[in-house]
């Protein structure tokens, strides 16, 4: 874990439409790329844009290493001159490429010949080489975001804003571009906010994750923590819980705990009480499924569940199976798994969920 | 016909042949529309910035002022500048009533709105978010006008173009303050009327002529620029 680069403290911002950021506390730490999810109106651009001080908060802090950005006026343009951002639009000016990419260089008398070898390695990376001369209105969309993309990481800042970049741009490119950069940033190793609503965007690329809605912090934590582990059902929705079950803690041994949900009797590992009320939570990853002819007695899995294939969809390199186990239980599987084991709707099929896998939060 | 072509020969033989009070006439043409667009660009420039990118109390009837002020009948702006300067009125004291300085004051009251209007509708058409754009790479207050500024440079030398336009072809408010005096405020418009008042239609071609000339020369140098800044950049970097 790096170093506290940037804090929040008691943030509120209030619009004329009504909508309110209200972050009572939030940080974010040296070399670790922290990304912010949530759906659109969520806050997460309006944050971006306090961060980068482009907007002035209500009330609340904005802490820079330390120091309250809004403690003199000159801080304000210290702090930013310290950080770099790209938006969903590039956001290009009307002179060439090159002048561009080293536009903030010399706003912020940054000698260009001491930036030689970021240039050089971000021109290259970014697939530059070819279009330094050329005015951004005859680049591709792609393009121009590359460029965008090199003026903001030229500047090597401690505080890297990252707002949808990869938004507007089509999928080809979106793919391409997407995976130079995040090779970057793992090389940079800078403080990155990344707003995205893509949560596989935000599985590949976080450390840390920030989810919000309706403008405050729903969960925050590591990756692993965030998406195995969601606080309420806003958020296990929003990180692509498929199964959510309500429930009684009816029994608890250790740190086993049998719930009673809908018919079923679920196992979990956690710390939850007899007679709480529970939402259970299973990932569809983490939900095997086994052909009826296969035995299921030697698995480790807890929880085994008999049930009736109801649907079949494809979402990729993965297709989503619901299964009717009494209650609605969802898994993805592979498109070869699918042929091997002949499954379609309405076959009866076997699944197992380990205890350890199900994760639950207050109801 | 014949009285065409005999005027535009005529017309040739003046531009050509060295004729003193013509150049005269051309020469104070260019300097009082000349320093009347410098002053006007110097106005109406930030007041277009100003208007532009800023929100505040009174902007739609600002906006609307100078709209209107575009569409200024060259009479009126003569007007009133006659009666600022008319040796009764408020600036009369000054004794610039028919001098070039009045003529240059009257063009400046066209130009600068035209200026000024073209101006602030290039600036509404930038993006706002290149503003944020510019301020989140680290420009300060002044860096980031300068920034805009750029921006908008080819609808802003639109803007100079019409503002010349304005004033080198205009009659009425230059003949009023200015009286049309031979040798002293006499330019090419007010020349054109009065030669063809006086019969002299070969004179009144000529000057018209001169006058064409000179529209399109100025404005063919503005629109290289403009049309130069489109092309491939050319700009040297290390490798």
């Amino acid at each position: 874990m790096g170093e506290k680069i940037l804090e929040i403290e008691n943030l509120k911002k209030k619009y004329d439409s009504g909508f309110e950021l209200n972050i009572p506390y939030a940080v974010f730490n040296g070399n670790r790329v922290n990304v912010l999810i949530g759906p659109n109106g969520s806050g997460k651009s309006t944050l971006i844009r306090i961060l980068n001080m482009l907007e002035k908060p209500d009330n609340g802090k904005i802490i820079f290493r330390g120091s309250d950005v809004y403690s003199s006026k000159t801080s304000v343009i210290e702090a930013r001159k310290k950080m770099a951002a790209v938006f969903q639009e590039p956001l290009l000016f009307n002179i060439s490429v090159y002048s561009n990419i080293v536009l903030g260089l010399n706003l912020r008398k940054i000698k260009i010949s001491s930036k030689k070898e970021v240039f050089d390695f971000l021109v290259r990376k970014l697939k530059l080489e070819n279009l330094l001369d050329r005015n951004p209105k005859s680049l591709s969309g792609g393009e121009q975001q590359r460029t965008a993309l090199a003026r903001a990481l030229i500047l090597e800042p401690e505080v890297l804003l990252l707002d949808e970049p990869l938004a507007n741009i089509d999928q080809l490119s979106k793919e391409e571009i997407r995976s130079d950069l995040f090779e970057i940033l793992k090389q940079i190793g800078r403080c990155t906010i990344y707003v995205t609503h893509d949560r596989n965007e935000a599985m590949i690329i976080a450390d840390e994750v920030i989810v919000m809605n309706e403008g405050k912090i729903e969960q925050s934590g590591e990756k692993n923590i965030v998406f195995r582990k969601p606080a309420n059902e806003f958020v296990a929705r929003f990180v692509g819980v498929e199964t959510l079950l309500d429930g009684v803690v009816i029994k608890q041994e250790g740190s086993l705990c049998s719930i009673k949900i809908n018919g079923a009797v679920i196992y979990s590992v956690s710390d939850a009480k007899i007679g709480d009320n529970v939402m259970v939570s299973i990932r569809p990853e983490d939900v095997i499924i086994f052909s009826t002819e296969m035995a299921d007695d030697e698995s480790s899995a807890l929880n085994r569940f008999d049930g009736i294939i109801t649907e079949i969809t494809d979402i990729g390199i993965f297709k989503k199976i619901e299964i009717d186990c009494g209650f609605k239980l969802c898994a993805f599987i592979t498109q070869n798994s699918i042929h091997r084991m002949s499954l379609e709707a309405g076959r009866k099929v076997k699944a197992a969920v380990k205890a350890s896998s199900i994760h639950l939060f207050k109801a | 016909m014949a009285l065409i072509w005999e005027g535009i020969k005529q017309a040739f033989i003046l531009i050509f042949t060295g004729n003193e009070e013509v150049y005269e006439i051309v020469l104070l043409t260019l300097v009082v529309s000349g320093i009347a667009v410098i002053i006007s660009m110097i106005l109406g420039i930030p007041i277009g910035f100003a208007a532009g990118l800023n929100n505040f109390r009174g902007k739609r009837f600002t906006v609307s002022v100078i709209n209107t002020g575009m569409g200024l009948p060259p009479v009126a702006a003569g007007l009133f500048v006659s009666i600022l300067l008319w040796r009764s009125g408020p600036l009369g004291f000054l004794g610039l009533m028919y001098t070039p300085a009045a003529m240059v004051i009257a063009q400046v009251l066209i130009a600068t709105p035209i200026i000024a209007g073209v101006t602030l509708a290039a600036v509404q058409q930038l993006n706002p978010k290149l503003r944020l754009q510019a301020l989140s790479l680290g420009a300060d207050r002044i860096q980031v006008l300068w920034i805009l500024a750029r921006e908008a440079r080819l609808p802003t030398l639109a803007a100079i173009m019409a503002g010349f336009g304005g004033v080198i072809s205009e009659v009425g408010a230059v003949m009023m303050v200015g009286g049309n005096i031979k040798g002293y405020t006499r330019v090419l418009t007010t020349a054109t009327v009065q030669s063809v008042r006086m019969g002299q239609l070969a004179m009144a071609i000529a000057l018209v002529i001169i006058l064409l000339i000179l529209t399109f020369a100025v404005n063919a140098v503005l629109t290289s620029i403009q049309q130069q800044e489109n092309k491939t950049w050319a700009k040297r970097y290390w490798r």
